[in-house]
């Protein structure tokens, strides 16, 4: 654990900047200032914790998220006034909504670890939300990707994605089916996985052997549709708004199973398998926690994954019994997070690189809201789809359940096209139907008016946080927009700042975070 | 990995097998369309100005119910094993497979008899790899490399870093927004065209206007990719965008507009006579772009294109009559399309359907047991290659013995991947596959 266990007691605006880049979606300049005036214990511990004040987002959420829904059937008025609105029956086309509504919570929840976590478990337990087919369901589960669950016990948390409805849909538990005493063969599509993409990695502890057997006990998992809604346009069109966990014991297989190396009774009533995912931590605890350790580093700290952060990172995971919330304090405290080879070594995946932009560069939550309830804020419905999967994280929508390959996977010749189309609309002001697709203005960008175009460089890059950019490129960049330097309101002035703006986020330095 | 000697070697059980191998290894194996006993068919004429399209059937097709055995040991074993997914003769068009017995393709694979019969196209039945793994991941990823000993980097990727010159920017297309490893070289990947709209920089994100200033935008963005380059962390996203910067300056000049020739599964026209419902156009729709780009004269030998959804755990009954529609039938309206393609090489005019070479492959086979309404991860894979150029046949080391599964209920294969890929490299896009795969690996024999 020596690589975690010296800590910081105190940090610049540099560290806490790069602290807000790695556990959130960034910090302007003044936030990472108040911060840094603060000791940074007890502003880590606020965020892994989520105690932050949240009055003010919590009020926005009704004008944009979730709409409550009644009784079968009553259903409000589509579309006015809920752009994001999940109700189950919406299906394929609601999926976009459920994007926008993650990326809107994104870009405007006070505590951004929450929605960054919620962002990490999505990455490692990928559900696709075509095969769902449920943007209520696929929301909940990154609900439960933002609850306590999800920073505390690896193996609570384990045992709840196995029972969350999207991931039962996604990995055919519910149609694993098995009668006892019968020859019926288990579907191991998610006992596959759990093992192979979820708890250990491929090949690490497990065998096929263990595979067929944790299926058995899987079987017969099933759903309780609690909230039937229909599609108004189509009353043969149900599905449910929330489903529940439950056992069907008719497809539930009995007996024991050899797992790991040990018996488990998969048929005793209280358990129906249920002891089975912690079980794996706790009889392979340290396969797995370098499993954890790994995805963790590539997360958040170095992709390179160093042998000794790793096996530290191993030990402290087994020292805190998988704790999440106990870990990532450990990590964004130490000295080693803030190191100066973990800083702008990661490149950042298109979504979180997207939202951080919009942090920067749009209005406040209260802000936006103050002008105008709904189209104030960011457009994400006409941003996330297709660009984010172009882009190449369509977030929610995976391929696969092995997520998205993170780092240098981020960025081939059609991702960094679509970053620049992604850069024009938040920093060109560009507009649909009137209205900007990031609403943004150049004066809010600049608390005091810049006295070079140096100036107007510096604090742009203060903004966007690029990694170092070389003079000579930002020569070339100011002096390709201003042979003499002059501040105003004109919109040609405008124009030079977005568009300087424009190239900061397309470069390659801004793509590291 | 090991070398494909010591794959023959470890092969151990199955002497059938193992018997298919080495004769396919002999340099032969193959058997005309038309069934065991005929005279083996002329040699096809040589390809002037080749291209070709590699296929990913994604998620490990279930090839047992895309060819399954009519006859013999294997048909008893295939039905008691499919009770209620097994493909009903009926439901399938026999094909003779002299040596290892009968075989019906499914008709749901719409075209691909039409295929077959003109000997358009050589099955490689039972292809896989000595250490097979059962992860869609690991054995992409092993599918990807292709190398008696992997690094890493792709076997496409690896021939275009010896043969492309630095200019030939479009001659790797990757017609998929990632970049499968296939096509990653140790010196770059290909570039990635998904669509040909704004495919200009800058370019706004949903509108289709210019944004102002383009010329100033364009040497900024050069600029910055110039700067980074080399650079030990920011390098890659500079190369990545000085290769898609240098891709639209060229192929904004050269795409054209063409509407298809033919239809494609998911167009309204599309004949269905096996009345498939929800027809995916994910490949079709890839295959139309790649015509396109073909009769706009990009300048590209090889393309990769992608077909989703085979992870069949469950619903088979009711996906994979879909999946082989859009499967099949895609590759038969892209070839019939390419008929209509003029296209020039070295001052003459070739047919496109002349030049493209088709290469279907799939991550692994599933197991011979059915589960509850699907299959689970297996091992043997099969191949294929349609195009006017291939020696219509059955390849390989034969058909995997359904009553010899391994320890776990897997098919043991009976040829090795890199042969199929050793074939493409020496015999169709000219390159020295020892040097690509890292040892020799014997042609299958279906061209030249």
């Amino acid at each position: 654990m020596a690589t975690f266990d010296a800590q910081i007691t105190s940090w610049t605006v540099a560290d806490v900047q790069h602290f807000g880049r790695r556990a959130g979606f960034g910090l302007t300049p003044e936030q990472a200032s108040t911060l840094a005036a603060q000791a940074p214990g007890p502003v880590i511990d606020a965020w892994v914790d989520d105690t932050l004040d949240k009055n003010a987002f919590n009020a926005a959420l009704p004008r944009a998220d979730v709409v409550p829904t009644g009784a079968n059937g009553n259903i409000p008025a589509d579309p006015a006034p809920h752009p994001f609105r999940l109700d189950g029956w919406r299906r394929q086309s609601g999926i976009p909504n459920a994007q926008a509504h993650f990326a809107w919570r994104m870009q405007y929840n006070p505590n951004p670890l929450q929605e960054k976590l919620a962002l990490f478990w999505h990455q490692l337990l990928a559900t696709g939300a075509e095969k769902v087919d449920n943007p209520a369901l696929t929301t909940k589960q990154v609900d439960l990707f933002r609850s306590a669950t999800a920073r505390g016990p690896f193996g609570a948390l384990l045992l709840a994605v196995s029972q969350d409805p999207a991931m039962m849909i996604w990995l055919d538990t519910i149609l694993n089916r098995v009668r006892p005493g019968s020859s019926d063969v288990a579907n191991e599509n998610y006992a596959r996985e759990i093992l192979e993409l979820y708890s250990l990695g491929v090949d690490n502890g497990y065998n096929q052997q263990d595979i067929t057997n944790l299926a058995r006990a899987f079987s017969g998992w099933t759903l309780t549709p609690l909230d039937v809604q229909t599609d108004p346009n189509n009353a043969n069109n149900q599905a449910p708004n929330d489903a529940s966990w439950r056992v069907n014991s008719t497809y539930h297989a009995t007996g024991t199973i050899t797992f790991l190396g040990q018996s488990f009774d998969i048929g005793a009533p209280t358990r129906f398998g249920q002891d089975l995912p912690q079980a794996i931590l706790t009889l392979r605890g340290p396969n797995a926690a370098q499993f954890l350790a790994t995805r963790l580093l590539r997360f958040f700290v170095d992709p390179a994954i160093p042998a000794t952060p790793l096996a530290d990172l191993q030990a402290l995971i087994l020292a805190q019994g998988f704790d999440v919330g106990k870990v990532l304090k450990a990590v964004f405290k130490s000295q080693y997070f803030y190191a100066p080879q973990n800083r702008y070594n990661l490149y950042e995946g298109p979504v979180a690189w997207t939202v951080r932009a919009a942090r920067m560069l749009c209005p406040t939550l209260a802000a936006a809201a103050a002008v105008s309830p709904v189209p104030a804020f960011a457009a994400w419905r006409l941003v996330v789809n297709p660009y984010f999967s172009q882009a190449g994280q369509a977030v929610l929508d995976p391929d696969g359940p092995n997520g998205w390959k993170e780092h240098g996977g981020w960025i081939n010749s059609n991702t960094m096209r679509y970053r620049g189309k992604l850069a024009a609309a938040l920093a060109l002001g560009e507009t649909t139907s009137g209205l900007q697709i990031f609403p943004s203005t150049v004066a809010s960008w600049f608390p005091s008016a810049p006295a070079s175009a140096v100036e107007v460089f510096n604090r742009l890059v203060a903004l966007l946080q690029p990694a170092p950019i070389p003079n000579s490129v930002r020569d070339a960049w100011l002096s390709g927009l201003w042979s003499t330097f002059t501040w105003d309101n004109s919109s040609g002035t405008q124009q030079k700042v977005r568009e300087l703006a424009f190239l900061v986020l397309c470069s390659p330095y801004a793509q590291l975070h | 990995m090991t070398s494909r000697r010591s794959f023959i070697r470890t092969l151990g059980a199955g002497a059938a097998a193992l018997g298919g191998l080495t004769a396919c290894g002999g340099g032969g194996g193959s058997t005309s369309p038309g069934g065991g006993g005929n005279p083996p068919p002329p040699p096809p004429p040589a390809v002037s100005g080749p291209i070709l399209v590699v296929i990913q059937v994604q998620g490990g097709n279930d090839w047992l119910n895309t060819l399954p055995p009519l006859t013999g040991a294997n048909a008893g074993a295939y039905r008691s094993n499919r009770p209620a997914i097994g493909i009903p003769e009926s439901e399938l068009t026999p094909l003779n497979m002299a040596g290892t017995g009968d075989v019906g393709l499914n008709k749901d694979m719409l075209g691909m008899d039409v295929l077959h019969a003109a000997g358009k196209v050589a099955w490689i039945p039972g292809i896989g790899m000595p250490n097979p793994n059962l992860s869609h991941f690991t054995s992409t990823d092993l599918w990807g490399q292709g190398a008696a000993v992997p690094d890493g980097s792709g076997w496409l990727g690896r021939w275009g870093d010896a043969v492309f010159a630095p200019s030939d920017i479009l001659r790797g297309i990757a017609v998929t927004s990632d970049i499968m490893l296939m096509v990653h070289g140790k010196k770059r990947d290909f570039v990635s065209v998904v669509n040909t709209s704004d495919f200009v920089y800058p370019a706004y994100l949903r509108s289709t206007a210019t944004p102002p200033d383009a010329n100033f935008l364009k040497t900024g963005f050069l600029a910055s990719l110039n700067g980074a380059a080399g650079d030990p962390a920011a390098g890659l996203a500079a190369s990545e965008g000085k290769l898609w910067y240098d891709a639209q300056a060229t192929f904004s000049t050269l795409i054209k507009a063409r509407t298809p020739s033919v239809a494609y599964p998911g167009d309204a026209s599309f004949t269905n006579p096996r009345n498939l419902t929800r027809l995916s156009s994910q490949l079709s729709s890839q295959l139309k772009l790649v015509a396109q780009m073909i009769a706009s004269g990009i300048p590209c030998q090889v393309y990769t294109v992608r077909l989703g959804g085979f992870d069949t755990h469950s619903n088979e009954a009711t996906d994979y009559p879909r999946l082989m529609g859009a499967l099949g039938g895609s590759i038969k309206a892209f070839h019939d399309d390419l008929a209509t393609i003029d296209t020039t090489v070295d001052g003459k005019t070739v047919k496109a359907q002349d030049r493209v070479l088709m290469m279907a492959w799939s991550e692994f086979g599933r197991r011979i047991k059915e589960n509850n309404g699907g299959t689970d991860h297996g091992t043997s894979v099969l191949c294929f290659c349609a195009g006017n150029m291939v020696r219509g046949g059955f390849y390989g080391g034969g058909y995997p013995d359904l009553t010899k599964p391994d320890a776990n209920g897997n098919m043991v294969s009976t040829s090795d991947f890199r042969g199929l890929y050793a074939t493409l490299l020496d015999k169709f896009l000219g390159g020295d596959s020892k040097a690509v795969l890292g040892a020799t690996y014997t042609p299958l024999g279906f061209l030249g």
